[in-house]
């Protein structure tokens, strides 16, 4: 299959998803109808719940210990002080710090046998969100801009790609999400970042500037600036309008973004983090019809030291929001059609360095998956006895990724011809899904 | 003020990395707890390193009652009593659910006093969630039963008993200090400070750090803390090397001294050792920038007297009964790979001694 784009992944585009990231294209824009008000109607109701494949990936940025998770090896030098216990799939153990995910996981994917080239927390990044390496010129779309741009709706007033992330920092972390996320897609299937200091301010329209006033100005900015892009050939204008689409959209579902609008009881239930609030968010906007949501909190898991103090909390938290989103969204009726992926860049050394943290290991790592199109119950690979190798069933990056694609009914293969660059493929080299992983 | 020269009288190695250790009442046997169990060796290699028993778990702390009794506390929770002279094992004491952070016998030997607590997020901003059981147990020793169990906010990572048996002190990751009355439990003296404790504003928002290592001085007035200073970087270990020296039974505890400017670099700090003098103390660590990861600190005046830069993370330090020996044990970086004949992993626990030698200036 082919697809062509207009867009090119220019500055412009960059600079108009700094915008969105930094949610200041808020600050001047009008409101259009209220959350509960739009949805009042059943038609469009529909249409913006589009029923489809969605996508919660936690963001485990910094990279996870899978001795502490998925993988440990108990009775080994490397085993850590962690403790391992048995799961509801027979022969199969995960870290004590699990216990909850210990009893889901008929219901999980676990791949114990990823392994990738990037070492260092950047190009790691970029690779296992972008599903590759760079390839110059043109920027690979992170994984959220895809699915946004093949499952999402465009016209819908909920963002289909968001981030919830409260961390304003990041070391390498806040390097990336400085550049260009949505790569050649454009702006429009950039992220919309919220959660912490990111709560999208300016949203609700001022009491003193009456409905109508709101339409009649926006109508004049709409025409201007529509009449300007098409005078000029101007892709900037082009990103520009699309993003006060987006702002009249966000006005409209603003509600969404507000946690304490969110049941206490499921506040209680997910946990008092950062990370575990704005889990349960990803399924509030799931359910109300965003497409792709995000879930990071800086980059909490690099313990090179105070491996033990972070992840005494980190994986407990990691199990407990695991375990509610997937037991959440098969109550409801949802998760056969929403993926929840839970994975970092990279995994940690098996050995334990001299400040007792774990060091960068991308060549044998475990992730998490559940749901929407990913069977359960499933441990895919293996690493040898003492985690340094992995001797069963290789996993990198173009499989992941061909996976998932597969997995939320994307093409992994689809071939793209952008002006002037060579034809490139969603996943290169035509690397097949791993069928296990699929229902 | 007096010069002091530390000179290395012995080194050897342990399997596994060493997390804590007490000198036998000989002056030359040594116990240490490591990664995988109780092993009893020596300051002087005099003895073959043997492996006496073992937690399930890292050991995190062993003591000595005098005699031929030890007690280790590890991550398991338990507190395990064992005979040096028959060679076995003689009580358990479960303390916690979760780890055993550190523990201390009070200088009599009647008390042990334990502390435990596992960091989970209490608040969207990762505020620590109230202990799930009591942070600090006290145990006599005579009945092997729990005498109080005393509240803090977890994970409460250090602990030391008074000169005078009379009082234990108790710090956490967050940099809150209790002190409570053995006899009755009461709290007598609580304070925060927040020199040791980060907030990550940069690679995470959650708490790390806290205090890792306190002691009393000899004369019981003052407390010493030990741990890192805050970091911007949480994960990168490079605040600086701390130690503060309190005032704890004023009526609002206050902080009398500090590690001086100029004489720390970067590292976190994990041990005390008051000398049996009073005159002076040992703090050590790892170092993570800096020339230095043990040091000798004039108690009176908290000058830094003496330097150490050891090629290993020194996980505790002690003075023999004499004065005259400085002991330190620790553990290099594990090592990546077993040995090449499948003889197990190379030997990564460390023992050095070093010789304190002075002359007045």
């Amino acid at each position: 299959m082919k697809h062509t784009h207009k867009t090119c992944g220019s500055p412009e585009h960059l600079l108009h998803r700094r915008l969105f990231l930094q949610g200041t294209m808020a600050a001047s824009a009008a409101s259009v109808a209220s959350f509960n008000g739009l949805f009042s109607v059943p038609a469009l109701a529909d249409e913006t719940k589009r029923r489809g494949k969605k996508c919660i990936l936690l963001w485990l940025c910094g990279a996870p210990s899978q001795f502490e998770t998925w993988d440990p090896k108990p009775g080994t030098p490397f085993s850590g002080p962690f403790g391992a216990i048995p799961t509801n799939l027979p022969g199969v153990q995960i870290s004590s710090l699990m216990p909850k995910c210990a009893g889901i996981m008929d219901k999980l994917a676990v791949i114990r046998s990823m392994s990738t080239e990037p070492g260092e927390h950047f190009q790691g990044i970029d690779v296992l969100t972008r599903g590759d390496k760079p390839r110059q010129p043109f920027v690979r779309p992170i994984l959220g801009s895809v699915v946004a741009e093949q499952l999402g709706h465009l016209d819908s007033p909920v963002p289909q790609f968001i981030l919830l992330d409260p961390c304003p920092e990041g070391n390498e972390f806040k390097g990336f999400k400085a550049g260009n996320w949505a790569g050649w897609l454009g702006a429009q299937y950039g992220p919309v970042r919220a959660g912490g200091e990111y709560s999208i301010p300016n949203l609700n329209k001022l009491d003193t500037i009456s409905d109508i006033d709101h339409q009649d100005r926006e109508a004049l900015r709409s025409f201007f600036s529509k009449k300007y892009e098409n005078d000029r050939r101007s892709q900037a204008a082009g990103s520009l309008n699309a993003a006060f689409d987006r702002v009249k959209g966000l006005m409209s579902c603003a509600p969404l973004f507000d946690l304490n609008s969110l049941p206490e009881a499921d506040r209680q239930r997910y946990g008092a983090g950062a990370f575990a609030q704005h889990a349960l968010q990803a399924r509030h906007l799931i359910e109300n019809g965003s497409t792709f949501v995000m879930v990071a909190n800086g980059m909490p898991w690099d313990n090179h030291v105070f491996q033990h103090e972070m992840h005494q909390m980190l994986v407990p938290e990691l199990d407990n929001v695991l375990y509610q989103l997937v037991t959440d969204l098969e109550d409801r009726g949802m998760l056969e059609d929403t993926l929840v992926i839970a994975m970092g860049e990279f995994g940690r050394s098996p050995w334990l360095n001299a400040a007792r943290g774990r060091d960068h290991y991308p060549k044998a790592w475990s992730l998490a998956m559940a749901g929407g199109g990913i069977r359960g119950g499933v441990v895919h690979g293996a690493t040898d006895p003492l985690g340094h190798e992995v001797a069963e069933d290789a996993v990198d990056n173009r499989q992941l990724f061909a996976t998932i694609f597969a997995a939320l009914g994307i093409d992994p293969h689809e071939e793209y011809d952008l002006p002037d660059l060579p034809t490139f493929s969603r996943v290169e080299d035509g690397v097949a899904p791993i069928e296990q992983l699929l229902v | 003020m007096k010069s002091i020269t530390l000179k290395e009288k012995h080194r050897h190695k342990l399997p596994m990395g060493i997390l804590s250790m007490a000198l036998l009442p000989d002056g030359v046997g040594l116990v240490a707890g490591c990664m995988d169990g109780v092993y009893l060796t020596s300051i002087d290699k005099s003895r073959e390193p043997k492996l006496l028993y073992s937690h399930g778990n890292y050991v995190s702390s062993v003591v000595s009652l005098g005699g031929d009794t030890i007690v280790s506390a590890g991550y398991d929770g338990t507190a395990r009593w064992f005979d040096l002279a028959e060679q076995k094992l003689t009580d358990s004491v479960k303390l916690h659910d979760f780890w055993s952070w550190d523990m201390t016998a009070s200088p009599d030997g009647k008390h042990l006093a334990s502390v435990t607590g596992q960091y989970l997020a209490g608040g969207y901003k990762y505020e620590p969630q109230e202990e799930s059981e009591p942070s600090i147990r006290v145990v006599d020793v005579a009945s092997k039963q729990i005498v109080h169990s005393l509240p803090h906010v977890p994970s409460v990572q250090s602990v030391a008993i008074s000169p005078d048996n009379q009082f234990v002190a108790a710090g956490n990751l967050m940099g809150e200090v209790r002190i409570y009355r053995i006899a009755d439990g009461e709290l007598v003296s609580q304070w925060t400070t927040s020199d040791f404790t980060s907030w990550g504003i940069i690679k995470s928002h959650c708490y790390l750090g806290g205090i890792f290592a306190m002691q009393f001085s000899r004369d019981g007035k003052h407390l010493l803390l030990a741990g890192m200073g805050p970091m911007r970087d949480p994960m990168a270990g490079n605040g600086k090397q701390l130690w503060q020296k309190w005032d704890w039974q004023a009526a609002e505890p206050k902080m009398i001294d500090q590690t001086h400017e100029g004489d720390a670099g970067e590292g976190l700090m994990e041990t005390l050792a008051v000398h049996p003098s009073g005159e002076m103390f040992a703090m050590g660590g790892r170092l993570r920038g800096g020339d230095w990861n043990v040091a000798l600190f004039d108690m009176q005046t908290g000058d830094r007297m003496a330097i150490l830069k050891l090629g290993f993370r020194a996980t505790e330090a002690t003075f023999t009964p004499d004065g005259k020996h400085l002991v330190i044990v620790g553990t290099q970086g594990q090592p990546s790979k077993p040995k090449p004949k499948g003889d197990g992993f190379p030997d990564f626990g460390r023992v050095e001694v070093f010789a304190i030698e002075s002359e007045a200036t």
